[in-house]
């Protein structure tokens, strides 16, 4: 017979249940002289054979038994942190409405609304998606996200709405159609790479102030949206919305779209594509280049960047030492290239700013973590997707600065990667990147919510509670997402482990009271009248 | 397309999910709600599952609310003592159509096969084939070309495919499904099924069949034919035929069906169709039932209002009480009109509609003294809605001692209330994280609260799964992660126990011999106990056809080879004194009848759970059943129990209460769960919360040429996929490790015991905390020895089962044999080193002579007679035990 702790279950008690184990070697220690007498794990307490008297009668004790914890409460002021400042969102569904407007698994996603709010769950996050809403130019069916938006109030819970004027491939939720069929004849409205292939997925950024859509520019018409979007959600805005992301780029991101061809599964992420071929790019670079007494540079992008898939040394312009990146050229084209990334999100946060400016509610853009080859001197992740930033330039200036412009507050994803489970090869360091770009942002004092990558990443949830309640505690944090995954007994214990454990961080056991003097007293204290034997 | 109208003037908004869909509605007067068996599982009976306080507002409620409370005659605001609204749930009926339409498809060469439905749901076409030569009603799943685009395989019988508005403004959820008639299908066979409530619908209790040849035998579910349209979960109580209406261009098909004998053509002349019927689904509607207590300034007398929107006829059953008791009494007159006595026990007061709306209410004026109001609502002679199964009670007097509501007319304050309890609950949930609050008095009360919402959690998690992941198309991975074994058990669930549960099979094939095994195992229980099991698996209780049990006839009949049901209490009573949990070894799947049916045929049951044929599953012939059909496999010896029946679940739930209470039993073995689908088995445990359960899951491994796979996922999987579908809350034995372990020793194959991914390749190493690790049972072994372990090799066996993951099961026969010691270091080398359901295995050697492997870094095992020592690292290892072909280490 085992004696083992019977535990309500939370992670912070971990450290508490090893104290226990400790207690109890002083309870029964004298009758033994073996010096071993547990083998200590984190959940288990095993008595050596010799004490079997004790495990024939079963026994059992619980944690009840422990009563030490004034002290070290009291001990750790500055590390707990009380939920109520930290506030945690959980996404919905992808595609929680999708085509025809009907909410999918309503009966789910009610069910789930009513379990995060009793774990204690902040609020939700819901994906609203322009090619569901928007289905003829101008006219705007919101009855889905407002049946959606019904249910979260009635939860109780808050609502961060994020706008999405990009395309899913998986669940598939495309553009709207007559944004589709423009593009049919006019493919020049999206990003194309050097090979000419055009992302379909979103419109390039070059045709913001281009009357592309049937007369319209595209900020014109997301600008429609939004303000549809507000007048017809005003009962919610402020009370049940809090929270409002701008779609940006691909994925929602202020990014180009130079990752897009996925990698083979098993091999290391590539370096990305430039994305400045389209037809409208091309035509900035042009002017861009005359303005600056180069014309002969705006003819196309580098001729020597890799490709995809491919590692930055297979071609010379990534090159740590002697790569083009660091020439004139290298400078020129980068500079350009990340500015109208920023000029872009310039455009529109400083639309949805200035729209949703007289509600309460804060105004996120999502900058993404392009973290694979972070430890070279080049990033050439992150240069292909327009951050100008490298071992001796801090690109993320000039976009917290855009930000804290607009009054606008970053989310950033990935705050569940950690450096140790990246592929060695990838040279990468989501940690460092994250701390980087954390930094700037504090500098512009714009304010940073966090945001997993995927569920179920090996030590996520460990990453995430680090990163959110770290030296430079992040307060709004949305895990991503909600479906059968998050349910599932694989994954929804260990989330609501990680929910409690929030509201009382795990102590390191350096300040756990360590000296035995200390301990021993504690088990006088803790004896007699609180530890419970029980026998089974 | 038949246009579809509205049949009655009911307005009810709730109604209406989208309001684009035209239904037909009923008038609710067949709605039932106390006696709501019919409905499937998911649905459960919900009477009102409703605590005023604590409710998070549904969605449909809001909107009525309001004007509820606002049309209340309220003179004086200030008067009202008492305000509350109880949302109650109903049942009601919607009916719609649905249609099969066989015809060419437009290049005139090809079938199309069109199945519709106007009823707003998720509806689901569930769907085989059977091939020409076919014999029996088994489906195969249809060649590829045929599957419509989203259809989703169901194992390797069936296909699923939703159906789809073809258009926005479509009445008609369809799915078409073109095939070649010159295929070798000889028939179509479907089901209808709603995700959304799960409710399957079929024909005469059978799957719809569409004969693409003419001499298919008729089994009477032959579609084309008129004939009534059944139901099988249930959920439909009553279907009328409608006219077939044929499509002009088929007009001379009109009356040959497609299964006409008198076709002349040879193998296929496929003529076209269209039948439509109405089909009726059962939805959950929410009314309000609002009351206001006010005193009147002039008479100083009670008025009590109480309003509604139900719709149509509703008697008010009221009465008042004078204590906490709330013993019924009638007060005294006057009453309100329409009010009659029943049975000098309560009043019935017709509701009278009002002027506005769609509502009707009573006012009730009562002397002062009287404590509180009591009363339930009587829709029609069987319909009553009560309050979580209990009077609604008003409380008169000292209703100012819980002020809060009064005089709050509008529904916002009320939701904050609501909100404000949420909170509440949500602190105390951080309380209990927080776990060891300083203050010494923790209440157990609310303990238990706090329990109960952990549970809610869990309840809503499962529920929420279980929809979402009905919706993906992709297996999820099974694995589990790392990270997530090394997670600690966090508190006894039934599929686990504490996680480090050893258990020990206490009989085998012939302990019923003697008459008086309890007797005997009685006198051993202090001896298996202190060798370290901590769970005992006994044989089945009941009476049974068989002497071993296995045929069970009277559940309530304890008295059996084995021993009297006194004898058994005591037994378990002094199992649980040397600190044993017990399982009763309880057989669900079938049962054998006591009495023969008009047809001689025995399937009729006696005792106290006296069911009928209704009880028997329909599809296996040689029982005439008139339940459903089975959820699984059907076990041929006896009648298979149709667990579909929401009476039947309600008769076997009692019965495991009553297992656990009146024997003290502490969980269960479950024999041939192959039989029914593992939802139920959920139910059951959920109804009976056992401390540990373990499912008996046992069909064949895959062989090639005699030679058995190396790769067996697929039967591990089967496994897996049935200990999901108990939501976890059960473990399943571990018969792919058996089977393995067989060939790796027998034919000293050891390199089988690693699986592509280096994880053991049983059930242990996918879902490790829910495989109950074996090697030897009364089946296989003993004296029936179907599938006996390689002799000799047994120690082998438990040197690897004791040290590993999963939660092992020791055979009695093992026990109290020459192994006997073996077995006991075994077991304290795993008790010793806390080696837990969920413990790490790192493979090390997985060769054709040596299997080794180090579990969570504490103890390194190897089977086999090739060389293995534990590498000299920063561990030290020392032997903890060796035997013939078995080494164990652990750290020092």
């Amino acid at each position: 017979m085992e004696v083992s702790v019977i535990r309500s279950s939370s992670q912070a008690k971990i450290s508490k249940t090893e104290l226990g184990c400790r207690d109890l070697r002083f309870c029964f220690g004298k009758s033994n002289d073996k010096n071993k007498i547990f083998s200590r794990k984190p959940n288990s307490v095993c008595f050596d054979s010799q004490i079997s008297r004790f495990r024939k009668a079963g026994l059992r004790f619980t944690l009840k038994a422990v009563h030490s914890d004034p002290i070290l409460e009291s001990k750790s002021p500055a590390t707990s942190k009380s939920l109520d400042r930290l506030r945690l969102f959980v996404g919905l569904p992808l595609d929680a409405v999708s085509d025809g407007n009907s909410v999918n698994h309503a009966r789910a996603i009610g069910a789930g609304l009513k379990a995060l709010k009793l774990l204690g769950v902040e609020g939700v996050e819901l994906p609203v998606w322009w090619g569901v809403v928007e289905n003829e130019m101008g006219k705007y069916d919101w009855s889905g996200y407002l049946a959606v938006a019904e249910m979260v109030q009635k939860a109780g819970l808050k609502l961060h709405v994020s706008l999405c004027f990009h395309a899913s491939s998986q669940p598939r939720i495309p553009l709207p159609k007559w944004v589709t069929k423009i593009g049919e004849s006019q493919s020049s409205i999206f990003f194309a790479d050097r090979s000419g292939q055009h992302y379909q997925q979103c419109l390039s950024l070059a045709v913001d102030d281009l009357a592309v859509l049937d007369g319209k520019t595209p900020v014109q018409v997301y600008q429609g949206f939004c303000e549809s979007f507000k007048s017809t959600f005003s009962p919610f805005m402020g009370s049940t919305i809090t929270g409002i992301s701008m779609g940006l780029g691909p994925d929602g991101e202020l990014r180009y779209p130079s990752h897009h061809k996925p990698a083979k599964s098993g091999t290391i992420t590539g370096v990305g594509e430039f994305q400045c071929y389209d037809t409208n790019m091309l035509n900035l670079l042009k002017q861009y280049a005359e303005a600056n007494g180069n014309p002969l540079w705006g003819l196309g992008g580098p001729h020597d960047a890799p490709t995809y898939d491919q590692a930055p040394n297979s071609n010379s312009f990534f090159k740590d030492h002697g790569g083009s990146w660091e020439s004139p050229y290298g400078d020129f084209f980068l500079s350009w290239y990340s500015s109208e990334l920023v000029s872009h999100g310039n455009r529109l946060l400083s639309l949805v700013s200035s729209i949703f400016g007289d509600t309460e509610v804060n105004v996120y853009g999502k900058v993404p973590l392009m973290h694979s080859w972070y430890k070279t001197r080049a990033h050439p992740s992150e240069l292909t997707a327009g951050f100008y930033n490298t071992a001796s330039r801090n690109g993320y200036e000039a976009v917290a600065e855009m930000f804290a412009r607009n009054s606008c507050k970053i989310i950033l994803p990935g705050m569940d990667l950690s450096d140790e489970h990246q592929p060695h090869d990838a040279l990468s360091s989501p940690e460092s990147l994250l701390a980087q770009i954390r930094t700037t942002c504090n500098k512009h004092r714009v304010e940073v919510a966090g945001q997993n990558l995927a569920s179920g990443a090996p030590g996520g949830l460990e990453q995430i509670k680090k990163n959110m309640l770290g030296e430079n505690p992040i307060d709004l944090f949305t895990y991503q997402r909600m479906g059968a995954h998050f349910f599932s007994p694989e994954h929804f214990p260990s989330f609501t482990e990680f929910v409690r454990s929030l509201s009382q961080p795990e102590l390191h056991p350096d300040d756990l009271p360590s000296d035995e003097a200390e301990a021993t007293e504690s088990v006088q204290t803790s004896s007699d009248p609180n530890i419970h034997l029980q026998t089974a | 397309m038949a246009a579809v109208t509205i049949d009655s003037l009911l307005q009810n908004p709730t109604l209406v999910f989208r309001p684009k869909a035209k239904v037909l509605l009923k008038p609710p007067r067949s709605l039932d709600c106390s006696r709501n068996r019919k409905l499937p599982l998911s649905r459960g009976s919900c009477l009102c599952s409703f605590n005023p306080r604590r409710t998070i507002h549904v969605v449909r409620a809001s909107s009525s609310e309001t004007a509820l409370i606002g049309n209340f005659d309220i003179s004086s605001s200030d008067d009202i003592l008492y305000k509350d609204i109880f949302p109650v749930k109903r049942i009601e009926k919607v009916e719609g159509k649905f249609f099969i339409r066989l015809d060419r498809s437009k290049d005139q060469h090809d079938w199309q096969l069109t199945v519709g439905c106007s009823l707003p749901g998720k509806w689901i076409l569930h769907w085989g084939v059977s091939y020409l030569g076919d014999s029996g009603s088994e489906w195969d799943q249809p060649p590829k070309g045929m599957r419509p685009p989203g259809s989703i395989p169901i194992k390797d019988y069936a296909i699923e495919t939703p159906l789809k508005k073809l258009s926005e403004g479509d009445i008609f959820h369809e799915v078409k499904i073109d095939f070649n008639p010159i295929s070798e299908i000889a028939a179509i066979h479907f089901v209808l099924k709603d995700e959304e409530t799960g409710a399957w619908y079929q024909h005469r209790g059978m799957d719809f069949k569409v004969p693409l040849v003419d001499y298919l035998e008729d089994d009477g579910n032959i579609v084309g034919a008129k004939r009534g349209f059944g139901v099988w979960s249930g959920a439909l109580q009553q279907f009328s035929n409608v006219l077939l209406k044929s499509e002009a261009s088929h007009a001379d098909s009109q009356n040959n069906s497609i299964e006409s004998k008198d076709s002349k053509n040879k193998n296929r002349c496929l003529e076209g169709f269209y039948e439509e019927q109405s089909i009726v689904k059962e939805v959950s509607v929410g009314n309000l039932v609002s009351v206001a207590v006010r005193k009147s300034p002039e008479t100083g007398k009670v008025i009590v209002c109480l309003e509604t929107d139900i719709p149509g006829d509703v008697v008010v059953h009221w009465g008042v009480c004078r204590d906490d008791a709330k013993i019924w009494e009638i007060p005294a007159a006057p009453y309100p009109p329409e009010t009659t006595v029943f049975k000098n026990k309560a009043l019935r007061t017709l509701l009278q509609p009002k002027a506005t709306g769609n509502r009707s209410g009573a006012l009730f004026t009562l002397d002062e003294e009287h404590f509180g109001f009591l009363f339930v609502l009587k829709l029609d002679e069987n319909t009553w809605l009560k309050f979580k199964e209990n009077d609604f009670y008003v409380p008169l007097l000292g209703t100012s001692s819980v002020p809060g509501q009064y005089g709050q007319s509008d529904s916002t304050s009320e939701e904050i209330s609501s909100k404000s309890y949420t909170d509440g609950i949500i602190n105390e949930i951080r309380n209990l994280v927080s776990g060891l609050s300083s203050e010494k008095s923790q209440k157990t009360k609310k303990k238990e609260v706090q329990e109960s919402i952990l549970q809610e959690i869990e309840q809503l998690a499962a529920e929420a799964y279980s929809i979402f992941r009905s919706s993906i198309t992709t297996v999820p991975d099974e694995v589990v992660s790392e990270t997530e074994t090394t997670k600690p058990a966090v508190k006894i669930s039934s599929g686990t126990g504490t996680g480090f549960e050893i258990l020990c099979q206490g009989f085998n094939w012939e302990s019923h011999k003697s008459g008086r095994w309890y007797m005997e195992l009685k006198e051993k229980a202090s001896e298996i106990s202190s060798l370290g099991f901590t769970v005992i698996w006994l044989p089945p209780p009941t009476e049974s056809v068989s002497p071993e049990g296995y045929m069970p006839k009277d559940l309530y009949n304890l008295n059996s080879r084995y021993g009297t049901i006194d004898e058994l209490k005591e037994l378990v009573k002094s199992l649980h004194e040397v600190g044993m949990k017990v399982l009763g070894d309880v057989v669900l799947n079938h049962r054998c009848a006591h009495f023969k049916n008009q047809n001689g045929v025995w399937n009729i049951f006696g005792g106290r759970l006296n069911w009928d044929d209704r009880a028997v599953v329909a599809d296996d012939p040689h029982f005439q059943g008139r339940g459903n059909k089975s959820s699984g496999d059907n076990f041929h010896a006896a009648p298979n129990i149709d667990h579909s029946q929401e009476f039947v679940r309600k008769d076997l739930k009692e019965w495991l209460g009553w297992l656990r209470e009146e024997i003290g039993y502490d969980g269960w073995r479950l024999d041939f769960v192959r039989g029914f689908w593992g939802g139920y088995v959920k139910d059951y445990l959920e109804a009976s919360g056992p401390y540990f359960a373990v499912g008996e899951y046992w069909d064949s491994l895959s062989y090639t040429y005699g030679e058995m796979d190396h790769n067996q996922d697929s039967h591990r999987q089967r496994i897996v996929d049935w200990i999901n579908a108990t939501n976890g809350t059960a473990g399943a034995f571990d018969v792919t490790t058996k089977g393995i372990l067989h060939s790796a020793l027998e034919r000293c194959e050891y390199w089988r015991l690693s699986d592509q991914k280096g994880k053991p390749p049983g059930v242990v190493g996918w879902w490790p905390s829910r495989a109950v690790t074996f090697i030897e049972n009364h089946d296989t072994g003993s004296t029936q020895g179907h599938w006996r372990f390689p002799g000799g090799k047994e120690m082998q066996g438990y040197a690897y089962i004791l040290t590993h993951p999963g939660t092992p099961a020791v055979f009695y026969d093992h026990i109290f044999s020459h192994h006997r010691s073996e077995i006991a270091s075994l077991i304290s080398v795993r008790n010793r080193n806390g080696i837990h359901c969920r413990s790490l295995v790192k493979i090390v050697k997985a060769e054709r002579d040596v299997y080794a492997a180090i579990i969570d870094e504490k103890v390194a095992m190897k089977i086999g007679p090739g060389y293995y020592e534990p590498p000299s690292g920063s561990q030290r290892w020392s032997l903890a035990l060796e035997g013939r072909d078995y080494k164990v280490w652990e750290t020092s």
